[in-house]
């Protein structure tokens, strides 16, 4: 398949180069909950004083999963709904965060392979793997087809790839290394941009010579970071028992981490960025941050939407959630929108820039453009523009499933491929008669993946 | 601007469920959406969004036709404005109305279907005529179907075509020789009355006969003809608006374009009798106003790239064919409707073609 369709989204509001350090709270509040996992099988007591790295709950349905403690302190069960509660905290030891003095390479027989991966659950690493079709936690003993690395995070206001690469690119190779030794002869597919960066190059140079990583060149594109669309690029099929392992640059740090330090994975460098937000940046912080402490000064005042994720594909943070969830991306603010405009149609867009280019932002150059959370327009029926299917990069035709989903025709949506669909978001962003086409494909989804559950449970005992 | 908020604040009350006025909600939002855009948030991701919206869409549109419409009242006189006016109020009620049986928001299509229809008409046509054909075009050639987005023909040709059959004279007669010499006629209200005025044929009309009119004329406009096909040189400008916005899909109006100059092409060289050379009938008639503005309606024109070629190819060839083989002297509108009507079809085999494509993979 070639890479099709795909935005660059140009939005103000990126977050910085440059990665803040900060200072260990006092209180941690751990979410029991994230976008994957659900922790509920709780593995201490109320008033249990925990060591750092000490298991705190697990996901039993998803290979039991751990939750962490990221420090030393005192653990309350019942403080928060759905969080646990860790407090009297102890400050961690400072460490560095670029490349230390350890070897470049991994040293031989540092044990079996099940040795290896049983480390990674329990260190917390296993959490940075995805399976790249299906985008849930792959089972840590299967066998993968092939591994995906992508070092690119392509949503406007993520954390970057690059951020976390300059300064640890001894650690990155070590960790494609690492990945090997988990490996037979598995091919590891190592994303890279396709442009004159430095950095790229210097990726380049470091892995030469491992020959079963081979560098994969992408446009610098919203989605094409996006395992699904990589791996359908690549040419891996879906198989059963066959998954395609992926992970992102922090994966493939966190995993070095675990297996050549044997530490466990307490922090994520997170973006904080977004429109709204007051200095966009890079901040490393372990999970159960309270988000109150981690947002006060970061977010500009008046009505703001705080997304855990990017603006494309991130979730709303629930207004129960205390702290930072082990899964985190980046913090997104996004204003809200609060003002009417005035006649607003007859104005000739040179103050805005569209994907199609409509109106005076045919004319002019692109540029990033302050968003809120504005729909900017009415809700229409469809007309069949088809700006949605040019900018698909699952090349589908969504104004096609739009009017067979609006028809109530699930089986038809699904011979035309709902299934290929990978939720980018990126038909409602274009959709000029905002139609929330990428909301109604999820939902179509999951109603197809009840029937066909209700089908297999209903044929099982025949 | 203030003002006219509180305004539409303290009027929205008698509009509210169980109030005596509830029934014309659409027309309070319609009016209150057409000053004020309304504050609408995304509830789910994505939570931006892309500026381009339906309205700018059609906004564009009608001032792509506005140079068509400047020519029209330069050479036919204030007639066309009337026109224009009685096709908006007419159509407008038709479309109200469904708005407010059905409970839908009034739809921004309709000004443009509304501005189109009196353009492809003869510029003397009487008002009353102008009022049947656009109630007839919106209703049954949209609103029956289910409203914007979801018809199948083209509602200003259906209203033409209506016309045409009721009041074959009425169209075949009522145009206006114009008036070059500044400042045109724009100073005067030409109706159907004015027997001095009337011209006897259009260029398409008098070519049967043998008599060309000039290429010059014909492009600026100093031709007879319907309202807003005169000029090919604002054609062309609003045409080539659309298409550098990106509102009119160029593969359309290319595909048109091309299919029809090379039929004629063939035709010129093959046919006996007095056939005109092709670049003679790109300026004549309606071809061009119809490739830019009509048969590039979304809408009605199949969705998928190769649909668009060969929907585009069947209207091409099928006006050169109507128009040198067949009793009628232009051949654009029907050949649009045909294409509209080929259109899902098209449709249906572009995408047999893409699934095939997609199915490999997983």
């Amino acid at each position: 398949m070639k890479l099709r369709g795909g935005y660059t989204v140009q939005m103000a509001g990126k977050p910085v180069g440059s990665v803040e350090v900060l200072p260990d709270p006092d209180e941690l509040y751990l979410p029991l909950f994230s976008r994957r996992f659900r922790f509920t099988e709780l593995c201490v007591g109320d008033g249990d004083r925990v060591r750092p790295g000490k298991v705190l709950a697990r996901d039993p349905s998803n290979h039991g999963v751990p939750l962490l403690a990221p420090r030393e302190g005192t653990v309350r069960l019942n403080a928060i709904p759905r969080h646990l509660v860790l407090q009297n905290v102890s400050a961690g030891v400072p460490e560095p965060l670029e490349d230390s003095d350890e070897p470049s390479h991994i040293p031989r027989n540092l044990g079996s392979v099940e040795m290896k991966r049983n480390k990674l659950l329990l260190l917390g690493a296993w959490q940075y793997f995805f399976d790249a079709h299906s985008g849930a936690l792959p089972n840590p003993f299967g066998t993968p087809q092939a591994v995906i690395v992508s070092t690119l995070n392509l949503e406007p206001f993520l954390g970057r790839g690059d951020v976390q690469l300059r300064a640890r690119l001894k650690s990155f190779t070590r960790g494609l290394e690492q990945i090997q030794t988990l490996l037979e002869y598995q091919p590891i597919f190592l994303i890279l941009p396709k442009v004159a960066a430095a950095l790229a190059e210097q990726v380049s140079q470091a892995i030469r010579g491992y020959a079963h990583i081979k560098p994969v060149h992408v446009p610098l594109r919203y989605p094409f970071d996006n395992f699904t669309v990589l791996a359908r690029y690549l040419g891996l099929k879906r198989q059963k028992d066959q998954p395609v392992w992926a992970l992102r640059t922090e994966g493939v740090l966190a995993l070095d981490r675990a297996l050549t330090a044997s530490k466990p994975c307490d922090l994520r460098v997170i973006s904080i960025g977004g429109p709204a937000a007051t200095s966009p940046a890079h901040v490393v912080a372990m999970p159960g941050y309270p988000l109150k402490t981690l947002l006060s000064k970061r977010i500009a005042d008046g009505p703001v939407r705080v997304l855990n994720g990017g603006v494309l594909s991130g979730q709303e943070i629930a207004p129960d959630q205390a702290g930072l969830d082990c899964e985190c991306l980046g913090i997104t603010a996004l204003g809200e929108q609060t003002e009417r405009e005035f006649l607003a149609f007859v104005r000739p867009g040179a103050g805005r820039w569209s994907y199609s280019r409509c109106f005076l932002s045919a004319l002019r150059r692109p540029m990033p453009e302050r968003m809120t959370t504005a729909i900017r327009g009415e809700h229409r029926p469809c007309v069949s523009c088809g700006f949605c299917e040019e900018i698909c990069p699952a090349g589908i035709m969504p104004h096609l499933l739009h009017k067979l989903l609006y028809q109530d025709d699930l089986e038809a949506a699904i011979k035309v491929r709902l299934d290929l669909c990978v939720a980018c978001g990126l038909c409602s962003f274009v959709c000029p008669s905002k139609i929330d086409l990428c909301g109604q494909f999820q939902k179509a989804m999951e109603t197809f993946r009840m029937e066909q559950m209700e089908h297999m449970a209903q044929e099982a005992p025949a | 601007m203030k003002l006219l908020e509180r305004l539409l604040d303290r009027t929205r009350g008698a509009f509210a469920e169980g109030k005596r006025l509830h029934r014309t909600k659409p027309v309070f939002d319609a009016a209150e959406n057409f000053f004020f855009a309304p504050i609408s948030r995304a509830k789910s991701a994505p939570f931006v969004h892309d500026p381009l919206d339906i309205k700018r869409l059609m906004s564009m549109v009608i001032i792509a036709i506005l140079p068509a419409l400047a020519c029209a009242v330069y050479f036919f006189g204030l007639h066309v404005l009337a026109m224009v006016v009685v096709s908006y109020a007419a159509g407008g009620i038709v479309e109200v109305l469904f708005a407010v049986v059905r409970k839908e928001e009034i739809n921004e299509g309709f000004l443009v279907t509304g501005m189109l229809f009196p353009l492809i008409l003869p510029p003397a046509l009487p008002l009353w005529m102008v009022a049947v054909g656009v109630m007839f075009g919106v209703l049954v050639g949209k609103e029956l179907f289910g409203g914007t987005g979801r018809n199948l023909f083209n509602p200003a040709l259906v209203g033409r075509v209506f016309l045409a059959l009721a009041y074959p004279a009425a169209m075949a007669g009522n145009w206006i020789s114009p008036v070059a010499e500044p400042p045109g006629r724009i100073l005067q209200y030409v109706s159907s009355g004015a027997v001095d005025a009337i011209a006897g044929a259009t260029p398409l009309a008098a070519a049967k006969q043998g008599q060309l009119a000039g290429l010059q004329e014909m492009f600026l406009g100093n031709v007879a003809g319907s309202a807003g096909e005169t000029s090919a040189l604002a054609i062309l400008l609003g045409g080539i608006l659309l298409i550098m916005t990106r509102v009119a899909s160029w593969r359309i109006v290319v595909g048109v374009l091309g299919s029809f100059l090379l039929m004629e092409t063939v035709l010129h060289y093959t046919l006996p009798g007095p056939i005109p050379p092709p670049m003679w009938q790109l300026l004549a008639g309606g071809i061009l106003f119809g490739a830019f503005f009509m048969a590039t309606d979304p809408v009605t024109s199949p969705a998928t790239t190769g649909g668009k070629w060969a929907y585009a190819i069947i209207i091409g060839l099928a006006t050169a064919l109507i128009r040198h083989l067949t009793g009628y002297v232009e051949g654009v509108m029907f050949a649009i409707l045909l294409g509209n009507i080929c259109a899902p079809l098209l449709d249906e085999v572009a995408v047999a073609v893409r699934l095939r494509r997609l199915a490999h993979e997983s």
